[in-house]
């Protein structure tokens, strides 16, 4: 009884501070998560994205910028991040995921260069958290307003999106890239634009943490995907995917549940080491599911065309 | 209008399976006519539409449609003046999006993408109104994924969103050939009150030789990538499957037995 309650106890204090960083965090599932399924491109860029908008954006707030410069120049250092990926694949032929390895790989010697060292301290210089209104900066409450109320905002305006003719255009080159062409649809542009969107989200997740935790590190980025991609999985199992709006909720909804479970198996006494097997454990068991419900039941009924 | 002027494609050049898929192919198709092709496979049917489209780049040769050369346009260019329905039901819609979204697409191909809602009220309405000519309930169905469609309703859905935007040119790629009679039979009459009442440029091609006689001004031959005989006007009213098989260097039973 009182192990549970001990637990219980440091699980309900991390509360704040794990919601915060979350929803910092769920911009990152944002950017795994466009790619892979409204694009049908299975991307690995944002585990380079990541450090590389937090890499830029200490270097600027350590020379003085504002948080907000820093963050814009990030969203477009992400940008171009994520069109390099989409270029080598549509150019060279290079599968998507070797393409995002070959992307990230580079992407952390670039890292490295835009900072000159492995990390960098730029705690004290002014935040997006210190505008919050009503609460005292510094605090997780703070960093729940303004990261909540950034992704509010992009929620709704990618819901919008797309849902708009261009948007939905988008979603058609994910859905049937011969059928989009063939619709007057320059795929190349979409795909293009698309994982530059995704990865210009990785890459504000990646400043917003900076700002929040006060250094860039040239490995913040290292298991990320693993850990964005069981967020997903989780948002998808809870709010489903079968309509733009459910399925553009799941990465909000998925990264503060995953991050919570994380942070209760923590405190329940799991070793941090072993995380990253039971994440992986996790991601498989989910990829797996589909595949393994149909080997026990009834075989699917499938649509075939006749001849 | 379609031209094609002396049309080369050769698969796998300087190999030991070489193939000549197109050799020097030229065809003219007046604006507002229905020609149909057939040829036994390897013809080089296929070659030609997607030569047309785009999908295949020519080695030597011209496109023309309505008198621009589109020779050097990308697949997604010529979109703005042609549409196609592939044999395979799954080609022509995007599965996991709904009837009106598939719909809205085809509309928007000549047209310019902005940044305004997609489906509004009055797109709804036209695009209910289009599929109640078919008479198959689609139009009650118009947020029901396509996946979860019929192969049936899947190709009569394609047909309906390639003849929407009116375009310069429909290709038709032995659209029927995937479905039971019945269903084919209902497509194909939809094609043919399509292609009329718009008075389409098409070009279709077909394995069913009833399909030949029956429909359409010209019936168009090919044989080892080139025009091996085009029958059109009086004659084409006459002809009938016996005539157009006897034009077959090799005959086959499927032949005989589709017509």
């Amino acid at each position: 009884m009182d192990f549970i309650q001990t637990v219980f106890t440091s699980f309900v204090s991390l509360i704040p501070v794990t919601l915060a960083q979350s929803l910092i965090l769920a911009f990152v599932v944002l950017g795994i998560m466009i790619p892979f399924r409204t694009l049908n491109f299975p991307d690995l860029t944002s585990e380079g994205a990541f450090p590389l908008g937090g890499c830029v954006c200490g270097v600027l707030l350590a020379s003085g910028a504002s948080p907000l410069t820093a963050i814009a120049v990030a969203i477009i250092a992400g940008f171009l991040a994520g069109c390099c990926t989409a270029f080598i694949h549509l150019r060279f032929r290079i599968h998507t995921l070797l393409a995002g390895i070959l992307l990230m790989t580079m992407l952390y010697s670039i890292n490295l260069r835009i900072m000159g060292k492995s990390n960098l301290s730029v705690f004290g210089a002014p935040t997006v958290f210190d505008w919050a209104p009503f609460v005292q900066p510094g605090f997780p409450v703070a960093k729940i307003i303004v990261a909540g109320l950034i992704g509010a905002i992009v929620f709704i305006l990618l819901n919008m999106f797309f849902k708009t003719e261009k948007g939905t255009a988008i979603r058609a080159v994910g859905a049937n890239p011969d059928m989009a062409e063939a619709q007057g649809i320059n795929v190349w542009v979409a795909t293009i634009g698309g994982v530059g969107l995704a990865s210009a989200f990785s890459a504000t997740s990646g400043a917003l943490m900076v700002q929040s935790q006060g250094f860039a590190d040239v490995n913040m980025g290292l298991g990320i995907l693993i850990n964005g991609l069981a967020a997903l999985m989780i948002g998808e199992a809870i709010v489903g995917k079968q309509t733009v709006l459910r399925q553009l909720a799941a990465p909000f909804v998925g990264a503060v549940v995953y991050y919570q479970l994380v942070s209760f198996c923590l405190a329940a006494g799991m070793p941090p080491p072993d995380l990253k097997l039971a994440t992986g454990l996790f991601v498989l068991a989910m990829l797996a599911l589909p595949s393994l419900r149909r080997s026990r039941g009834p075989a699917q009924a499938r649509e075939t065309i006749r001849e | 209008m379609l031209e094609i002027r002396s049309a080369r494609k050769v698969f796998y050049k300087g190999q030991a399976d070489e193939k000549v898929a197109l050799d020097g192919l030229n065809l003219k198709l007046a604006t507002g006519e229905f020609g149909v092709v057939i040829g036994s496979n390897g013809a080089g049917k296929s070659s030609m539409l997607n030569a047309i489209s785009g999908a295949l780049v020519l080695d030597s040769g011209q496109v023309l449609i309505n008198g621009d050369d589109v020779t050097d346009m990308p697949v997604h260019k010529r979109a703005i003046r042609l549409a196609r329905v592939f044999q395979d039901p799954m080609k022509g819609t995007a599965a996991s999006m709904t009837v009106a979204e598939n719909m809205l697409l085809a509309d928007l191909r000549s047209k310019k993408r902005t940044l305004r809602q997609g489906l509004n009220a009055t797109r709804l309405a036209t695009y209910k109104e289009r599929l109640e000519l078919l008479g198959l309930g689609l139009e009650n169905r118009l947020d029901t994924r396509v996946e979860l469609l019929s192969g049936g309703q899947r190709q009569s859905l394609s047909l309906i969103m390639a003849v929407g935007g009116s375009p310069d040119l429909l290709l038709l790629d032995e659209h029927t050939a995937a479905l039971d009679p019945r269903t084919a039979d209902i497509v194909m009459k939809a094609t043919v009150r399509a292609v009329e009442a718009l008075k389409l440029t098409t070009l279709m091609v077909t394995h069913n030789m009833q399909h030949a006689v029956d429909f359409g001004h010209s019936v168009i031959m090919l044989d080892a990538g080139k025009l091996r005989l085009e029958i059109s006007g009086e004659e084409k009213a006459k002809v009938t499957v016996v005539d157009l098989i006897g034009h077959f260097s090799v005959k086959t039973d499927r032949m005989l037995l589709a017509s």
